[in-house]
């Protein structure tokens, strides 16, 4: 097909909105002054050293591993068996019911944290670690229903039957037959809810207490008060995980698995 | 007269590979000309050459006179049937066959007009409201075609359109196409790689190889005289020997030696006979004899077929049922003069 | 399946769903509906107040907008990243992931750094002398929308991509042979076709952007606010719970609402496409 030159421009112009800005930032973090400038003035690399120096940075970011980590693994316990059901039962109100896992989704994640907050934290004076794990929950949970719904949509169910009829029980069927089949949509559903979660915002504003704060909540309250190209070093950081994230998923599972 | 022309068509893909090597192709007007060939030999390119998807590195595409050869798709109007059918989803049966229509900005009485008489010429009046995906693969066929005539094109382009039907259906659609081709007298390229159904709908059959047209003719001519072994072997000649010219005869490498009727260009051809045409060689029989040993014998109801290895490799033979020879014995074919076809290696 | 067994492996999700999500709505916001003299007095104050109307109208304006940008830019896109070959195909979708990849705090700080007073845009023009004094730029409504376009275009060009990906050539090709030109084959046969894929992008853009917090906050400050940052503002600094109770109703209600909306116009628009024109 011929290729039309309009639209060729239109695309370059779209992908250069999308990219440039991150270059910018990138450029950005190896300034030397302390004032961000573009283009920079002389090459240094002394604020990603100051990033680790930053105690908050340290504690939060661990902080938020091991929520993304921790609301992860239970959206995929629970989720799992639940989208199993879904796609394999004759459960009337199928449709009701996945909608009812979905519906994380439409509400706000600031309200999400918000409610949380109220009802859990200061009614009901569950830990805020708990409230916020609950919050992050609520944020993994549809992409788990979603994306292991959808792998288990394109399985053949006579291949569990098949195990039934050589003698393989029911539950050993599924953790035999079914699981291994749907392992790259687990792992799908495992990188977004993970990356998801770790990167959310709206949901831990409110769910912060002492000792208990989020990665990026703690980066924005950074910018809000200081501008030096310490955040810019941050993203640089962030964002060379994020690529080498992204080559590991193309290998294994192929891109498009994080378009979904 | 020639209405539509090829003439030195060069296309490379990637730069690279060369699908079509200096193709040349004369259409008269009206005609129905099938371009034959395997998977990859350049057909299909040849179809989007003149339909204006691709445009080729060199050589001239005209059509009545007019050299069409930069002018992009839409202005060229032509009627194609895709061999998906691309029939526009989202649109009813009568949007797709008015799609054509509207671009051209007719008023709506005509466009009905035109599309009621189309729907009905191709027999698909009842199912104006439906949509596509309501419709069984030939009705989808049949709107596919109402749609590429409607426009009144100058030149019908066919992909493979009957390769999604299942074989019945797809002996009712090739003898529809042919009618209603000949009622409209639309000039008609046709994309195949079944040769039955490409001789039973032609005038005229390009057979393609390799980006090049090894033989242009009736389906006639190409059944009974093809002119290389390609040809040959693709319209099903399986027995092939070598001969070589010496004087008024050809001879093989044994020395066996060959009479034929036609004569042939070149020192170096191949002599092709069809299985029904081998007879059992007599006493008097002294030339186009071939002696060989009987191998595989296949019974096929009203014949016999055996495989007969011989200095020139294995030979089909297809022998009445009442003859019976037995595996591993000897016999002498004769490869009458008449029945024997010499084609370029 | 048994009856039993698909229920053990659904209840789970639906207690902590229950317990932590559907209970904590009802006993928040449940009550924000009874508060005042009179039934949703608390709903009516909040749209006669002027200054709340207006980050309710700037709220959904911005959202409308970015929708409107992400579809005018995104679309086109995905349709230019569906016709590539398939090497190209994967590069540009890792291109357009990258960005959903990366934290929004990063995306929006990248603006900060374009559009700041002393930011590339602002020096750039001083620079060539186009301007004496620095524009504001950061800190206003535009900057929230461009902030919102770029942290959401990413997210409509994936989901459109995705559903053109499935369009053959050949329906291209099959206008283009009618003759149509590019422009009118797209409007009348990709278009209709991707329709589906653009509503749901269109939903993702607009409740995301309705509902997002750090953009608005990190570009707009804290006098462009918006429903997100305004329930933050009302509940942690003035202490205003009920306030805070009321406006997340409202954001609820605009979302379903939205949702509603594009399905019904998908709807609507499908089944002009069945007419007889």
């Amino acid at each position: 097909m011929r290729k039309n030159k309009m639209l060729t421009v239109f695309a370059v112009f779209v992908f250069g909105f999308l990219i440039l800005p991150l270059i910018i930032i990138t450029i950005t973090a190896f300034g030397k002054g302390s004032a961000i400038t573009f283009p920079i003035e002389s090459f240094s690399v002394k604020w990603f050293v100051k990033v680790f120096t930053i105690k908050s940075f340290r504690i939060s970011f661990l902080t938020s591993l091991e929520i993304a980590m921790l609301a992860t693994v239970i959206a995929l316990l629970v989720g799992i068996p639940a989208a199993y059901a879904l796609a394999r039962s004759g459960l009337k109100g199928k449709g009701l019911i996945k909608s009812v896992f979905l519906s994380p989704t439409i509400v706000p994640g600031i309200v999400i944290g918000f409610v949380l907050y109220q009802f859990l934290v200061l009614s009901l004076r569950v830990p805020v670690f708990i409230g916020l794990l609950a919050g992050h929950f609520m944020v993994t949970l549809p992409y788990v229903i979603r994306v292991v719904g959808s792998s288990l949509e394109q399985f053949d169910f006579s291949t569990e039957e098949a195990a039934w009829s050589l003698g393989c029980g029911k539950i050993r069927a599924f953790f035999k037959v079914v699981l291994p089949n749907i392992t790259s949509g687990i792992s799908a559903a495992f990188m977004l809810a993970f990356i998801n979660s770790f990167n959310n915002i709206p949901v831990s504003m409110f769910l912060s207490g002492p000792g208990v704060s989020t990665f990026p909540a703690n980066l924005m309250n950074y910018i809000e008060y200081n501008y030096d190209p310490t955040v810019s070093a941050v993203s640089v950081l962030l964002m060379a995980v994020t690529v080498l994230m992204m080559v590991i998923v193309d290998k294994t599972l192929g891109i498009a698995a994080l378009a979904k | 007269m020639a209405y539509m022309t090829l003439k030195d068509i060069d296309v490379r893909y990637d730069k690279k590979k060369q699908v079509l090597k200096g193709l040349d192709l004369e259409v008269k007007e009206g005609e129905l000309v099938s371009l034959l060939g395997p998977s990859g030999c350049g057909k299909t390119t040849t179809l989007r050459v003149v339909a204006g998807f691709i445009e080729p590195e060199s050589g001239v595409f005209s059509l009545d006179g007019e050299d069409l050869t930069k002018v992009p798709v839409h202005k060229r109007n032509f009627g194609i049937v895709f061999q998906s059918y691309a029939l526009f989803p989202h649109l009813s049966v009568y949007d797709n066959v008015a799609f054509g229509l509207k671009m051209r900005k007719l008023d709506k009485g005509q466009i009905e007009q035109k599309v009621k008489n189309i729907l009905e010429i191709c027999g698909l009046s009842e199912f104006e409201k439906r949509f596509p995906q309501q419709m069984s693969g030939g009705q989808r066929q049949r709107v596919a075609l109402a749609r590429a005539l409607v426009i009144e094109p100058k030149l019908l382009l066919l992909d493979e359109p009957l390769s999604n039907l299942d074989a019945k259906l797809r002996i009712n659609m090739r003898m529809e196409i042919k009618r209603i081709q000949k009622k409209l007298g639309i000039t008609t390229l046709f994309v195949t790689h079944d040769q039955e159904e490409c001789f039973s709908i032609s005038d005229k059959v390009a057979v393609m190889n390799q980006g090049v047209i090894e033989q242009f003719d009736t389906p006639e001519n190409i059944y009974q005289r093809p002119k290389t072994e390609f040809v040959a072997r693709f319209i099903g000649f399986e027995n092939f020997l070598s001969l070589k010219k010496e004087g008024n005869v050809y001879k093989t490498e044994a020395g066996a030696v060959f009479t034929v009727e036609t004569v042939k260009d070149g020192d170096f051809v191949a002599g092709t006979i069809r299985p029904e045409d081998i007879r059992i060689a007599g006493e008097k029989e002294d030339h186009n004899v071939l002696s060989g040993t009987v191998g595989v014998r296949t019974f096929l109801g009203k014949s016999y077929q055996y495989e007969v290895l011989t200095a020139e490799g294995k030979f089909l033979v297809s022998r009445p049922a009442e003859e019976v020879y037995e595996e591993g014995s000897t016999i002498r074919l004769y490869l009458p003069e008449s029945k024997l076809i010499l084609v370029n290696k | 399946m048994k009856k039993r067994s698909a229920f053990v492996m659904i209840i789970p999700g639906l207690v902590i769903l229950a317990v932590c999500l559907f209970l904590p709505l009802l006993r928040v916001l449940i009550p924000s509906l009874h508060t005042g003299e009179y039934p949703l007095s608390a709903y009516v104050t909040f749209f006669q107040d002027e200054y709340y109307r207006k980050i309710f109208v700037r709220t959904v304006k911005v959202a409308c907008l970015t929708t409107g940008f992400c579809m005018v830019l995104g679309v086109p896109t995905a349709y230019f990243i569906s016709r590539c070959s398939k090497k190209w195909r994967g590069i540009l979708l890792s291109v357009s992931i990258f960005p959903m990849m990366t934290n929004s705090v990063i995306r929006s700080f990248a603006w900060i750094n374009i559009l700041g007073s002393n930011g590339l845009i602002n020096r750039l023009l001083i620079t060539a002398g186009i301007v004496e004094k620095p524009l504001k730029l950061l800190y206003t409504d535009f900057a929230i929308i461009i902030g919102s376009v770029y942290l959401f275009l990413p997210l409509m060009i994936v989901t459109v991509a995705g559903v053109m990906e499935n369009i053959g050539d050949d329906m291209m090709e099959a206008a283009l042979s009618l003759g149509a030109d590019r422009i009118r084959a797209f409007m009348k046969v990709i278009f209709p076709m991707s329709l589906p894929g653009i509503i749901v992008g269109g939903i993702l853009v607009f409740t995301g952007t309705l509902t997002a917090y750090t953009t608005p906050q990190l570009l707009g400050g804290n006098k462009n606010m918006v429903l997100s940052t305004f329930i933050y503002q009302r509940a942690m600094t003035v202490g205003d719970w009920d306030g805070a109770a009321v406006i997340s109703l409202i954001m609820i209600v605009v979302t379903l609402a939205v949702i509603k909306g594009f399905n019904s116009l998908a709807a609507r628009l499908d089944k002009r496409g069945g007419d007889h024109a």
